[in-house]
């Protein structure tokens, strides 16, 4: 009795907020698939076209190269994101002064609006860097990266880890909180102190926040958008064109939806494949311990 | 000994490094607020010309900056539709994050939460167009369907959060209150609801923070409606031929307060969220 | 039955979200007035617009008109159009987006609309030229076009006595002293892409045939044929801009032109606003780019910034007329002209910028030739192809790709184009 009045309660919640999610997500999701068919331009009359959208998309070299390029930046960012959150974190952690003042701080860049940020740091890459190179004599900083097909891309990185950092931190943090100080007490009397103590202590009892904050910085990279736009628009010479932004581009923007729209699913194929990889990964991981 | 030594040394090193990124953070925020306050004619491509203090602190800006967005009118839009999100939001997602969450053992549920987690990956792109049309048929292209649909996009996030968090909550709790003969639906919401409460203010802030900045959302649903909510007015400064910067800055830093305040009212509570819901 | 299935969880979900549905979609109807509704797709004019609706409403009783100037509007009306919500009238610019609404058949035919014989033959040919294949109607009414060639700094060239270069060789012979004196000929903002088409459009009118995509659909001819000379002279003007102009962007380079930093900058009018806006004092004018070899050679770049379609789907084409008939009054017209620097597609005595002085006469002689860039459809996105081959300097990659990009990205429309060709022969 008590136990079907639980399942019923459960159904009763699960039900229509699923129905919800199908109608706004799902349905929508297979419309989308359904133009990945066609040659729709996003308006008018269209034509079926079978597969010939998804046999273009392994010969195009623009999504070609922008699949290279989301995917060298989503690594690159996450790695550097997730060290320097984690070296902050451990310094935010210990007994410092006004610990909330820079909590609050590093919270800023999440809410500086995409022009502002654009504008900043295309001020700061094409004057103020070049200009500081001079005064310092580092030539190879002389000129501004986001005008070099080769560097651009660290600008874009630069800019992304700048934002994300903030929210990496706070995981991070919330991970050393859980670390019992016994477990230092420990360790200390081992011998373990400095790169030791954390390599085999403190590490090893973080992997958890560790994980999720791999699965969150490698999804929200290869999804990167706003600071493409805000940065360099693809450019330059196509050499900063994610994933994201060449579906957005050409799909609303020009006139590829059909073509687009194959893009997309198949993007969304790769996303949950990295994903679920990463998870199970991590899983494994845990489990060892 | 050698401990608090190292650990002294350890904090002169950290304290370091959190005001040399502060200086990362400062000098963005420092420009933001220079140009908001210079007049286009001061803009220049020198970097002292940038650098410089206005020529004086009026603020002139600010004023035609709320006038051009409408300002009153379209925070007031921002307001309602944020607020309404993240009310919505907390309830429904924390809702379906206990049905799931308790339940991961059935099959059935096992796939209900994947089948939605899944739903982060989706790309917005391919979304917009079906979307656009399918709120015109169920004449929901208002602000309404903007709510909506923002309560969909983040419910793969929000639940994940919500039920990895009821994975530290004992069920032993529920058990206590059952045997008092509370319904199901009562134990949820006279225990278990009140207990999330960290959790709350994380999913309140990370979904207020999304659907704030979001532009292209409102663009799609609302376009030809007339009614504007702040990101999307802030358009109104850029164009391919021109963009005010300082009026446009101004009106960003106006923008920019809300959320913060609302950050800061909720920063004490997220810190436990994030971690006990993001594990597991 | 699903609709009614959805509308009832909302309901069941948050009586707060049902009892906002209500709300909404009420129409702002005024009482037995046809509403008209124009949405135009440049926010910089948006204050004019503004203008114009209210005198508009208050000097007509049975026509209520709304006009919307948002930005992204391409986005807004694409999105418009897929739910089937169409304006009245819209406002749109001469290029690819156009050609594609003619052919979806969201635009009506206005042959028929009076107002149609005060606009200027060379832009409705332009017009014309626009549509994929050739049709029998009219789709829309040229407003306002824009010019686009070298920007000059006035001041700077009397100083100097520097004289306005006519000829391809005039021109380079002028950027050599210019930088003989240690001033920086071209400013240039390459990091934003689409300006790498300002300098390439000015010059394609006068080194490659008007229709040159219309005849590579036809299949008659190629881009490497008729690109190279443009591509080789383009090259050429690199060494008097900037050192790195790929670091730039529009803005940075109105600024630089404004600040005096550079005697040239080869942009269209519509940067104007955006350069007067740093130093309202900049004496400024303009001329045509002289890109070949004689004088006689040159053309204006000059296509349809702004024009009026009707939409298919519009239930009240008189009001509609009556709306284009005010918006065309010569009295409206000067003052859009004045707040936008544009120039009007419409015959009859019009002032013009001062911008504009050096291009007037060919103006006045209706010596224009269309953007070529009207042509290339966004995503082939040839603005940034341009980019990359002013950073490689390498012809012959840039227009091989060209080639086989176009191919590409506008197969369905050569189909068109050659089953049209098929069927009509040799008209």
């Amino acid at each position: 009795m008590m136990k079907n009045e639980r399942k019923r309660t459960f159904l009763f919640i699960t039900i229509p907020i699923l129905a919800l999610f199908v109608c706004f997500n799902t349905i929508p999701l297979i419309r989308g698939v359904i133009y990945s068919f066609t040659n729709f331009k996003g308006f008018g009359k269209y034509d079926w076209v079978g597969l010939r959208n998804y046999i273009d998309l392994f010969s195009d070299g623009r999504v070609g190269k922008s699949y290279l390029f989301t995917f060298k930046l989503a690594i690159v960012t996450t790695i550097v994101v997730n060290v320097i959150s984690l070296v902050l974190a451990l310094g935010l952690n210990s007994k410092i002064r006004a610990k909330s003042f820079f909590r609050g701080a590093y919270f800023l860049p999440n809410i500086l609006g995409s022009l502002v940020v654009g504008y900043i740091f295309n001020y700061f890459f094409t004057y103020i860097l070049p200009a500081l190179a001079d005064m310092t004599g580092i030539t190879a900083l002389g000129t501004s990266i986001l005008s070099s097909p080769s560097r651009a891309w660290i600008g874009v990185m630069v800019v992304c880890a700048w934002q994300a950092i903030a929210m990496n931190t706070i995981i991070y943090i919330s991970g050393l909180q859980t670390v019992p100080e016994d477990v230092y007490e420990a360790g200390g009397l081992d011998g373990a102190t400095g790169w030791k103590q954390f390599r085999y202590l403190t590490f090893p009892l973080i992997i958890p926040f560790f994980s999720i904050n791999m699965v969150l910085c490698v999804k929200n990279f290869l999804m990167v958008f706003d600071q493409i736009v805000a940065l360099t628009k693809g450019g330059p010479a196509q050499s900063t064109e994610s994933i994201s932004y060449l579906i957005y581009n050409n799909g609303m923007s020009g006139g590829q939806f059909g073509f687009q729209s194959a893009n997309a699913v198949v993007f969304f194929i790769v996303i949950v494949v990295v994903s679920v990889a990463q998870m199970k990964f991590s899983g494994s991981k845990e489990e060892q311990l | 000994m050698t401990k608090t030594s190292v650990a002294m040394k350890a904090n002169k090193t950290a304290m370091i490094l959190l005001v040399l990124g502060l200086l990362t953070i400062i000098f963005p925020l420092y420009m933001t607020v220079v140009i908001a306050f210079k007049q286009p004619s001061e803009m220049t491509n020198s970097i002292s010309g940038i650098l410089s203090l206005p020529k004086s602190w009026n603020l002139d800006n600010f004023r035609e900056a709320m006038q051009v967005t409408d300002f009153w009118n379209s925070l007031k839009n921002s307001l309602l539709i944020t607020g309404v999100t993240v009310v919505v939001s907390v309830l429904i997602h924390s809702l379906m994050g206990y049905a799931l969450g308790r339940n991961k053992k059935s099959k059935f549920y096992n796939f209900v939460y994947l089948f939605i987690v899944s739903g982060m990956f989706v790309p917005f792109a391919i979304l917009m167009m079906p979307l656009a049309k399918q709120t015109a048929e169920l004449g929901l292209a208002n602000w309404a369907g903007v709510i909506i649909l923002y309560v969909v996009f983040y419910m793969p996030m929000n639940v994940l959060l919500y039920s990895g968090y009821l994975v530290n909550i004992p069920m032993a709790l529920e058990e206590a209150a059952r045997v008092d003969g509370a319904s199901t639906w009562r134990t949820y919401w006279t225990i278990i609801f009140p207990i999330m409460r960290p959790m709350h203010a994380t999913v309140a802030v990370l979904t207020a923070l999304a659907v704030w900045n979001d532009v292209m959302t409102p663009l799609v649903i609302m376009a030809g409606t007339s009614q504007n909510t702040l990101p999307l007015a802030q358009l109104n400064f850029q164009s391919q031929f021109g963009t005010n910067y300082n009026l446009a800055f101004a009106s960003y830093l106006l923008s920019l307060i809300p959320i913060l305040v609302f950050y800061i009212i909720c920063q004490k509570q997220i810190l436990n969220g994030v971690v006990n819901g993001a594990v597991k | 039955m699903k609709r009614k299935r959805i509308k009832c969880l909302g309901m069941s979900l948050c009586c707060v979200l049902a009892a906002l549905t209500v709300q909404g979609c009420g129409d702002a109807g005024s009482g037995g007035r046809t509403e008209i509704e124009i949405v135009q797709y440049k926010p910089e004019a948006a204050n004019y617009f503004k203008l114009v609706e209210e005198e508009f409403n208050a000097t007509h009783d049975d026509i209520h008109l709304t006009i919307s100037s948002p930005n992204d509007a391409m986005t807004i009306l694409k999105t418009r159009f897929i739910r089937e919500d169409y304006p009245d009238i819209i406002g749109i610019g001469g290029d690819i987006n156009y050609s594609y609404f003619v052919d979806a058949e969201i635009l009506a035919d206005i042959s028929e609309y009076i107002g149609l014989r005060d606009v200027k033959q060379g832009y409705l040919d332009i017009a014309e030229a626009l549509e994929l294949v050739p049709t029998e109607g009219t789709y829309i009414v040229p407003y306002v076009a824009n010019a686009a060639g070298i920007l000059y700094n006035k001041e700077m060239f009397a100083q100097h006595g520097w004289e306005v270069p006519e000829t391809w060789e005039e021109l380079k012979a002028l950027c050599e002293e210019i930088q003989a004196e240690g001033i920086l000929p071209f400013y240039f903002g390459f990091k934003d892409t689409w300006t790498c088409l300002a300098p390439w459009n000015a010059m394609a009118v006068e080194l490659a045939p008007a229709d040159t995509a219309r005849q590579v659909n036809k299949g008659q001819t190629t881009f490497t044929g008729e690109y190279r000379e443009l591509s080789e002279k383009y090259l050429q003007l690199l060494p008097y801009g900037p050192e790195d102009p790929f670091a730039y962007g529009y803005n940075d380079a109105c600024t630089a032109f404004a600040r005096g930093e550079s005697a040239m900058y080869p942009i269209g009018s519509y940067a104007a606003p955006q350069i007067l806006s740093v130093n309202p004092d900049l004496q400024m004018d303009s001329f045509v780019m002289p890109a070949c070899d004689t004088a006689e050679g040159r053309t204006l770049n000059s296509g349809i910034d702004l024009g009026f379609c009707v939409t298919a789907d519009c239930k009240n084409k008189e009001a509609a007329y009556e709306v284009l008939d005010f918006l065309l009054a010569d009295e409206n017209l000067q003052k859009y002209i004045d707040a936008q620097n544009a120039v009007p597609c419409k015959e009859g005595e019009f002032t013009l910028s001062p911008i504009l002085d050096g291009m007037t006469s060919f103006i006045e002689e209706g010596n224009m030739t269309d953007y070529q860039d009207h042509y290339y459809p966004s995503e082939m996105a040839v603005d940034a192809q341009l980019q990359t081959f002013l950073i490689k300097g390498d012809i012959d990659t840039f227009l091989a790709k060209f080639d086989s990009d176009w191919q590409r990205y506008n197969r369905d429309i050569i189909r068109l184009v050659q089953e049209y060709e098929k069927t009509h022969g040799n008209e």
